[in-house]
């Protein structure tokens, strides 16, 4: 392999970025974060003609303003030269509009190109778009291009290998000219030396600093000194800012296309589709219907590696058998069944989760689905300070948490992304739904209702009041606006991409969760081992903490069982089973977390042994705990920090803690 | 008039775009510009409003759409 190149994708949200990122490097791809930054960062490789091509999918949306973090970062990866050439993607159906990316580019000095995307939507709309007119104006190849079409991909090849040996860039005379008439233009693009920054051209600066650009403006004082600074404030006084230079782009994109493009006139309508999912009456059923739906239809992808998980956990009594026929010590034993192949089992059965959830939400995404739930819900999760699309992973969340954690990859905002998260751990999950209404039918009998009633309340009220507790510091309040943003066409999938995609983040999880969840149930079991059976660390302490234990409402055996179900609420009750019959801990637990606990006569063990405002307490303490282990390894693989992990697990623990407090005396006054 | 007020599926000139820095860069990159033809696909009461410009359709957050001023298009 030769020495190796950098290609960055550069492309407005819709503009089939991601696609065609998918398409170059397949499982090639790797995600991680900017350095120092909160923002995703997906790198991936291909190689063609025997050269190795790395590929940056830069981040970002509409422009290259200093609006957020990821239009920084990808405007200064672009000028500072680590990229050896930038693809620039349009999407040719909305020709115009998606070309603002480009002239929001032009004047940074770096060699590119001009993919006009989509060729085939357009050439279906009845446009057709000449791209050698745009490219003799331009000066830099422009390659009209369609995902689904192998031989587009023939041209991208050829295209960036001409690019990279000519260095082509945008010709700028006519933009500049353009800008000449935008008020205090001049006279600031004059007091802006060449290589006052590098990468940047004089004209690119001076339009940021009308743009009121504040990182531009930040930089140029820095280099410029404060007297030449002081002179470009007085130029900017009175002038239209992002208005006026919008406008010349704008004009500038018309003249480009000017004699290029040839569309006909068609009258603009909502689709069928598109007059149900925006009904006032109907939208955010619709909506609900269609996210359960894709719940639903998340299974059947993830059947075969839950079966994986199975047959895996089938595994455990054998190896265990074989383990202590050949002599090995017990400890050796169990740390190979209760936490290697145990955790395995989970691990894959989390797989098939976040397959599914991805497959599914993915798709959604992709052909526009996602766009019409923010609409629909932009109002009410605004009220939190989150986008219209976190309704999706809070509705997975009923079902599974680590699905939702997975489902929240979808929201591009990383402050807003974790925040979603975070809320989404206070939607009890199916495990937790199917251990409320068991307890409460056997403590509080038709009761039970007021029991299920009263975690729903509580859950809204959580997540109001977690929203503000975590949203202040993850979604700053500058940050707080409203929607402004594009309701794609549907366009079909584009499923080779598109399960590349998947495929690539499922191996992603599975390196990353697995080191989580072994050193998790790991820690957890060591905790709890004891070389007698009965007894452990977890165990002493659990006895020795009674008394504040009893505080909240929980005696030893309910406290023990309250720390199981952070680790997987479905073993939850058979703990308490097993150490009301007298048990071991360890083993109850893991055993109730394989399906194999005894629960037979549960009900009359647990009356005897439970008042009923220790149940509610339980009930409570077990629902807000953190969900389980593998949703805290989801968590941590989405946000990307460990911080904010832990952060949000600390809260939980504290959070239901309080719960449990709160609805022990309150049962203490009803009983 | 703001944008917010022009009715269901009558079209209008933006005439004027008010707002901070931020608001005036995010709303001409989606291709809102004064002198461009947007017309009104939807207008319901908390909700977004819908828009067609551009061959685009966008969605805008109300209260933002205050800051836009038009003149309606008699037909």
């Amino acid at each position: 392999m030769s020495a190796s190149a950098t290609i960055a994708l550069l492309g407005q949200p819709n503009s089939g970025k991601s696609t065609l990122f998918n398409a170059l490097t397949g499982l090639r791809q790797h995600v991680g974060n900017w350095p120092g930054k909160t923002v995703e960062k997906k790198e991936g490789s291909f190689s063609y003609g025997g050269n190795e091509y790395k590929v940056a999918d830069l981040p970002g949306s509409y422009s290259l303003s200093a609006n957020s973090d990821e239009e920084v970062i990808t405007r200064d990866f672009i000028a500072s030269g680590k990229a050896d050439v930038v693809c620039i993607l349009a999407d040719s159906s909305q020709l115009q509009r998606s070309l603002f990316m480009l002239a929001d580019y032009a004047g940074i000095d770096a060699p590119c190109f001009l993919l006009l995307n989509m060729a085939d939507v357009a050439s279906d709309q009845g446009k057709k778009i000449d791209a050698s007119v745009i490219e003799k104006k331009l000066g830099i190849p422009v390659v009209p291009f369609s995902a689904t079409d192998i031989k587009s991909y023939d041209t991208f090849y050829k295209t960036l290998e001409k690019v990279l040996s000519k260095n082509a860039k945008i010709n700028v005379d006519d933009l500049a000219k353009q800008y000449e008439s935008v008020k205090g233009y001049r006279e600031i693009c004059d007091l802006i030396p060449e290589n006052t920054i590098e990468g940047y051209s004089p004209m690119w600066l001076a339009v940021k600093v009308l743009e009121n650009d504040e990182v531009v403006l930040a930089r140029l004082k820095n280099s410029l000194g404060a007297d030449a600074f002081n002179k470009i404030e007085e130029a900017r006084k009175n002038t239209n800012g992002a208005v006026a230079t919008g406008g010349c782009k704008f004009k500038w994109i018309d003249d480009l296309l000017g004699g290029a493009v040839e569309t006909k006139e068609k009258k603009v309508s909502l689709s069928r589709l598109d007059r149900i999912y925006t009904s006032k009456t109907w939208g955010k059923a619709a909506v609900i219907l269609t996210v359960l739906l894709g719940l639903i239809a998340s299974f059947i992808p993830a059947l075969p590696l839950m079966g994986v998980g199975e047959a895996v956990l089938a595994l455990k009594a054998p190896v265990m058998n074989g383990l202590a026929s050949v002599g090995c010590p017990e400890f050796i034993i169990l740390i190979a069944g209760d936490v290697i192949i145990q955790s395995f089992s989970y691990i894959f059965k989390m797989l098939g989760f976040v397959f599914g959830v991805t497959l599914v939400f993915g798709l959604l995404e992709e052909v526009g689905v996602m766009a019409r739930i923010s609409y629909v819900f932009d109002n009410t999760m605004g009220k939190l300070g989150l986008q219209g699309k976190s309704v999706m992973p809070f509705l997975i969340s009923f079902g599974c948490t680590m699905g939702g954690a997975a489902g929240a990859r979808v929201i591009d905002n990383w402050g807003q992304k974790v925040l979603t998260i975070a809320l989404a751990w206070a939607v009890p999950c199916g495990a937790a739904w199917a251990t409320i209404p068991m307890l409460s039918a056997i403590f509080f009998g038709p009761g039970a209702v007021g029991v299920i009633v009263a975690i729903l309340l509580t859950m809204l009220v959580h997540m109001w009041i977690t929203a503000k507790v975590f949203g202040g510091k993850l979604v700053k309040k500058e940050d707080r606006y409203g929607m402004i943003m594009e309701l794609p066409p549907y366009h079909k999938p584009k499923w080779g991409a598109l399960f590349r995609y998947v495929f690539g983040r499922t191996k992603e999880t599975f390196v990353r969760v697995t080191k989580v969840i072994l050193l998790v149930c790991g820690i957890f079991w060591l905790l709890s081992y004891s070389p007698s059976g009965n007894g452990g660390l977890l165990y002493r302490v659990g006895l020795a903490i009674e008394p504040v234990t009893k505080f909240f409402g929980m005696p030893w055996q309910l406290f023990l069982s309250y720390i199981a179900s952070a680790v997987g609420k479905e073993g939850a009750v058979g703990v308490i089973s097993a150490l009301y019959s007298g048990g071991a801990y360890g083993t109850a637990f893991t055993q109730a977390m394989a399906g194999g606990a005894d629960t037979s006569n549960l009900s009359s063990l647990l009356l005897a042994n439970v008042t009923k405002p220790e149940a509610l307490a339980f009930i409570f303490a077990m629902t807000f705990n953190m969900p389980c282990v593998v949703a805290l390894a989801a968590t941590f693989q989405e946000t990307h920090s460990a911080k904010w992990t832990a952060r949000i697990v600390i809260y939980y623990t504290v959070v239901s803690l309080i719960l449990a407090f709160l609805a022990y005396h309150v049962g203490m006054l009803i009983w | 008039m703001s944008l917010s007020e022009v009715k269901e599926n009558r079209e209008a000139l933006v005439s004027g775009i008010n707002g901070d820095a931020r608001f005036m860069s995010r709303i001409t990159s989606i291709g809102l510009t004064p002198g461009c033809r947007v017309k009104v696909i939807k207008n319901d009461k908390n909700r977004p409003v819908l828009v067609y410009s551009r061959d685009t359709m966008i969605a805008l957050n109300r209260n933002e759409c205050k800051g836009i001023t038009v003149e309606e298009v008699t037909a």
